[in-house]
């Protein structure tokens, strides 16, 4: 946003004569961007009812890569002039960039203005790819030829559905080596997950006109995507020194490419674990054997081992995650992303503490790396993605998100979409909750295939969709029943599992304000709490966010000193998926009072994939484990501890020193307990420690 | 830290008082109220339980934090105060500055950083520490500050205007061993005030949120002779007379390590872990001997 206001703000202070479009189209030409601003801005406010001088204004700021400001002036332009067909195509290109379904219906006004409009019909080609639809898009693309036999984004329609089938294309040669061409086919191959292809085609589109500067960017952005920074930058770079004020991904991708520097690398033979310095210490230890975990599960469960290493690089600074993601569809309030065998994803410092379960992300994303690769990324998104949730909690069922009151909502006001058509629920979403919606549904659909059909289905389905087969005939194939009783037979599914909720949902919500009400208010009946909580949480046993009735009843449990009630409460809280911490902690102290230190440590040990830089956790996992004599644990919980600079500097060395200790490792609890004692020399039990290690105690 | 302590305590009559109050101001909205009447209980018990001398513990919150109740208690310390004893006051709430006065929001009248500095300058006790941790509390501290007058506040000028939350963790210092960084048995102030200013740092690095306060602390030197709550059987073992020669000892090494750790950017690496090794080898076994 900054470097757009600034470029804007050049406009003031510029003496403004009487400059006219076409010295502002002079200028365009000859990449002289700001004075061309200001001969545009001269022209319309020299000619402040001509609609056809706002429009070129819009697509000059299109180009130059501010969609809100044109959006500005093509809206504008239909206030002057509603049969604008141009105008509403500009808007359409806007929305169409943003993946705002809206985009269509400016098409569509922009068509019936003017019938021969043939790039509204590519807009609407390349819309109906990136959402798979791939019969609808060689309409459109014919329809565009139709006007236009040499319309080159209908061209490069045609050439990427071949591409896509694994088919060779007479389309290509009709490219003719235009670049533009070849970057459109590129650009459709990236929304298909086709990166290494892309690559392919961003490279013949700079060869072709190495002045194609978005095509460089672009080129850059896919190569850092796919974990090849060097070369990367090297294409940035020149994007962005030859393009003046480039796009925002250009800038944003050599900033994130500056911070690797910050970054330490951890390789074994199958992984590469990049993580911030600062945290590395902190995080290795749970990333790796995640890592390592998900790689022996899906190994057997795919019977599949990736060719190469696995690459994972996590993210301190959501902001330099997201640049990762920036042009991609469905991509708001994402915790990670896979490119072929590169994850990206945030760390779990990158949000405040308890809102991100990492560990299920990082094996979410780990699905997709093996499915893209086993499919040869001929898989359609609902299935990666879907099977992806559904493998979240497949090994760990505690793990994985559960049914949200958005999706509730959706869910009664029938906005599933038919397993045909989801899909477009993740690229272009008509509501705001639809790509989260899409997500919960494609899982679901999973959830579904494998309860009836068996969990080897699921890889059976994905072996077809390697072969590049359509949604359509894998469910017919596979599932022996049409898309459509499909559907209906899910849909069923879904109302027995989540019907009754979907029903009482008002009810839920009123009684929930309530129930919140009555904890919160001093002198309460507890026994009122408990029995309006257990009722709430059988209308809507998934709720475990904000607020929930498990949390409220296990405190009215504890408020009247029955604590194996609020055992009993919280453990259905954590098999729910609970994951809050203050409740997590409060149920291992329980675990832990009644003689249950294995099971307190079981249920800490869940927090570990929610905030593994919890000092607090770290420390008391220690004891616990030390506790239950399982010193390699208690070295691991109190290194880590060390490793994120508590407080108690002499405390947490010390901690680690006695676990080395116990884990019959002298030399590293010597070390650790002169640490300790350097930060704090008279520290009793540190120096009775050190005494011992040396062997001079008693 | 614990060297300066123990020199303190050997300096200082056996008699020397340390008076607390701990004020919680006006919440303006149930949650504060509750919030800050809550945080100043914790306080009062946390103080009353501790360990470590004569003490006198005085808490006003809710209704009864006045500023003429407030006045009273000041005006009785001031008159039964002497110089050898201690004065930590501490405060918890709302503040406002308005550019050139602070003031410490309570029911009824407010109190301002003028009024409340005339108050402390009549109490004889020569060592006093402040803490004031409401909102706008940085622009209090011109009109506290004084010779041997410690001063601590949320924020680091009188526009950090937000709510604070540096006061639940000064609470919770007083609370948790691990503010007892040289386990000496004794949460200082200046230990308090580093747990506290670390956890209030943290609190706005986790949240992704701006940080609205910086706490501050005038007098680093002698806030670390403040102590305010002690653990176990600190200070028992060195005014022991008996092991006299032994405690001598002691604090020689003590003082070799300081001063060790003085050098420590001089040293090789290796030759230095090996002199602090040796030192503090020596330092658990002198230790031993005393126990014995």
């Amino acid at each position: 946003m900054k470097p757009r206001l600034a470029f804007l703000s050049l406009l003031i202070g510029i003496p403004l004569g009487a400059q006219t479009i076409q010295q502002a189209e002079a200028l365009w030409r000859a990449h002289d961007y700001v004075s061309a601003t200001t001969a545009f801005d001269a022209a319309l406010k020299a000619n402040p009812k001509n609609a056809e001088y706002r429009v070129r204004f819009g697509q000059f700021f299109f180009e130059r890569y501010y969609p809100d400001e044109a959006a500005k002036l093509f809206k504008e332009a239909l206030e002057l002039d509603p049969k604008n067909a141009q105008a509403y195509y500009g808007l359409a290109r806007v929305y169409a960039e943003d993946f705002n379904p809206e985009a269509i219906a400016a098409a569509d006004k922009a068509l019936e203005i003017n019938p021969k409009f043939y790039q509204a019909y590519e807009l609407k080609a390349r819309m109906a790819l990136e959402d798979d639809d791939r019969k609808k898009a060689a309409t459109e693309a014919d329809a565009a030829l139709a006007i236009d036999p040499t319309a080159l984004d209908a061209i490069a329609i045609h050439a990427t559905l071949d591409l896509l089938e694994d088919k060779e294309s007479p389309w290509l040669a009709k490219i003719n080596n235009r670049a533009k061409g070849y970057e459109t086919i590129a650009s459709l191959l990236v929304i298909n997950r086709r990166y290494e292809d892309a690559l392919v085609y961003y490279s013949k589109a700079v060869a072709a006109d190495p002045e194609l500067w978005t095509a460089h960017s672009q080129l850059g952005v896919t190569l850092m995507r796919l974990g090849r920074p060097d070369e990367a930058y090297k294409e940035l770079e020149l994007a962005y020194n030859n393009d003046h004020t480039s796009d925002a991904a250009t800038r944003n991708s050599l900033k994130l490419l500056d911070t690797y520097k910050d970054f330490e690398t951890f390789t074994t033979s199958t992984t590469i674990l990049k993580l911030n310095k600062k945290e590395a210490d902190a995080l290795r230890p749970y990333f790796e054997h995640v890592m390592q975990w998900a790689m022996s599960v899906y190994e057997k469960k795919y019977q599949f081992k990736l060719p190469r290493p696995l690459q994972v690089e996590v993210y301190p600074n959501h902001e330099d995650f997201a640049v990762r993601t920036l042009g991609l569809p469905g991509v708001g309030g994402i915790l990670g992303v896979t490119f072929d065998d590169v994850i990206a994803m945030d760390s779990p410092s990158g949000r405040p503490p308890g809102q991100f379960h990492w560990g299920e992300t990082l094996w979410h994303e780990m699905s997709h790396a093996y499915i893209l690769t086993l499919t040869n990324y001929r898989v359609p998104r609902w299935f990666t993605e879907g099977l992806a949730v559904h493998e979240e909690s497949a090994t760990t069922p505690d793990w994985g998100d559960r049914v949200t009151p958005e999706i509730i909502s959706a869910i009664r006001d029938k906005k599933l979409l038919p397993v045909a058509e989801i899909d477009r629920g993740f690229v272009h979403p008509t509501f705001p909750t639809q790509v989260i919606v899409s997500y919960y549904e494609a899982g679901k659909m999973c959830d579904y295939i494998a309860s009836r059909w068996g969990e080897s289905k699921l890889l059976d389905m994905a072996h077809e969709f390697a072969k590049n087969r359509p949604t359509v005939d894998v469910i017919r194939d596979q599932l022996k029943m049409e898309p459509e009783a499909f559907d209906k037979d899910f849909q069923a599914e879904i109302d027995k599992e989540v019907g009754k909720t979907v029903t009482n949902f008002k009810e839920w919500t009123t009684g929930l304000g309530e129930l919140n009400k009555l904890s919160r208010a001093p002198g309460s009946d507890n026994n009122e709490i408990i029995s309006k909580g257990r009722a709430l949480e059988a209308l809507y046993p998934d709720y475990v966010e904000a607020g929930n009735a498990y949390v409220a009843v296990a405190k009215a449990c504890l408020a009247k000193e029955d604590k194996a009630c609020a055992m009993d409460e919280y453990a259905r809280y954590s098999k729910a998926s609970g994951r809050d911490a203050d409740a997590i902690k409060q149920y291992a102290k329980l675990l832990d009072e009644a003689g249950k230190p294995k099971e307190a440590e079981a249920s800490l040990e869940r927090l570990n994939f929610v905030n593994p830089l919890d000092t607090d956790l770290h420390e008391k996992l220690g004891a616990l484990y030390m506790k239950t004599k399982d010193a390699p644990a208690a070295v691991r919980e109190y290194a880590v501890l060390v490793a994120l600079h508590p407080i108690d500097v002499a405390g947490s060395h010390y901690n680690l020193a006695k676990a080395y200790q116990a884990e019959g490792r002298k030399d590293k609890a010597r070390e650790e307990v002169l640490t300790a004692l350097e930060a704090a020399p008279e520290y009793r039990p540190a120096q009775k420690l050190l005494l011992e290690v040396s062997g001079e105690g008693n | 830290m614990k060297k300066a302590l123990l020199m303190l305590a050997l300096a200082s009559p056996s008699f020397a008082t340390t008076f607390f109050v701990t004020v919680a101001g006006l919440g303006g909205e149930p949650d504060y109220e509750q919030r800050f009447s809550m945080l100043a209980a914790d306080t009062d018990k946390l103080l009353r339980g501790a360990g470590g001398g004569d003490r006198v513990v005085e808490t006003l919150k809710g209704a009864d934090a006045t500023k003429a109740r407030l006045t009273a208690s000041l005006n009785r310390i001031a008159a039964q105060a002497k110089p050898q004893d201690v004065l930590v006051l501490m405060m918890i709430g709302h503040g406002t500055f308005d550019g050139t006065e602070y003031k410490f929001n309570l029911p009824g009248p407010d109190i301002s950083g003028t009024e409340l500095a005339g108050l402390l300058n009549k109490i004889p006790a020569t060592r006093q520490l402040v803490v004031d941790m409401t909102s706008a509390s940085g622009g209090a501290t011109a009109a506290l500050k004084r010779e041997n007058r410690t001063v601590i506040t949320a924020t680091k000028s009188g526009t950090e205007k937000n709510a604070t939350v540096f006061a639940r963790y000064w609470v919770e210092a007083l609370r948790d061993p691990a503010a007892d960084v040289d386990k000496s048995g004794v949460v200082t102030a200046l230990e308090a005030f580093h747990y506290a200013q670390t956890k209030t740092a943290a609190f706005y690095t986790e949240q992704k949120r701006l940080a609205t306060e910086h706490p501050q602390l005038e007098d680093t030197q002698h806030a670390s002779a403040f102590p305010l709550v002690r653990y176990g059987d600190a200070a028992t073992t060195v005014t022991d007379p008996a092991k006299r020669d032994l405690v001598a000892k002691k604090e020689q090494i003590e003082n070799q390590i300081d001063a060790l750790k003085y050098q420590k950017d001089l040293l090789a690496p290796e030759d230095y872990k090996k002199q602090i090794s040796a030192l503090l080898l020596e330092l658990a076994k002198t230790q031993e001997a005393i126990e014995k």
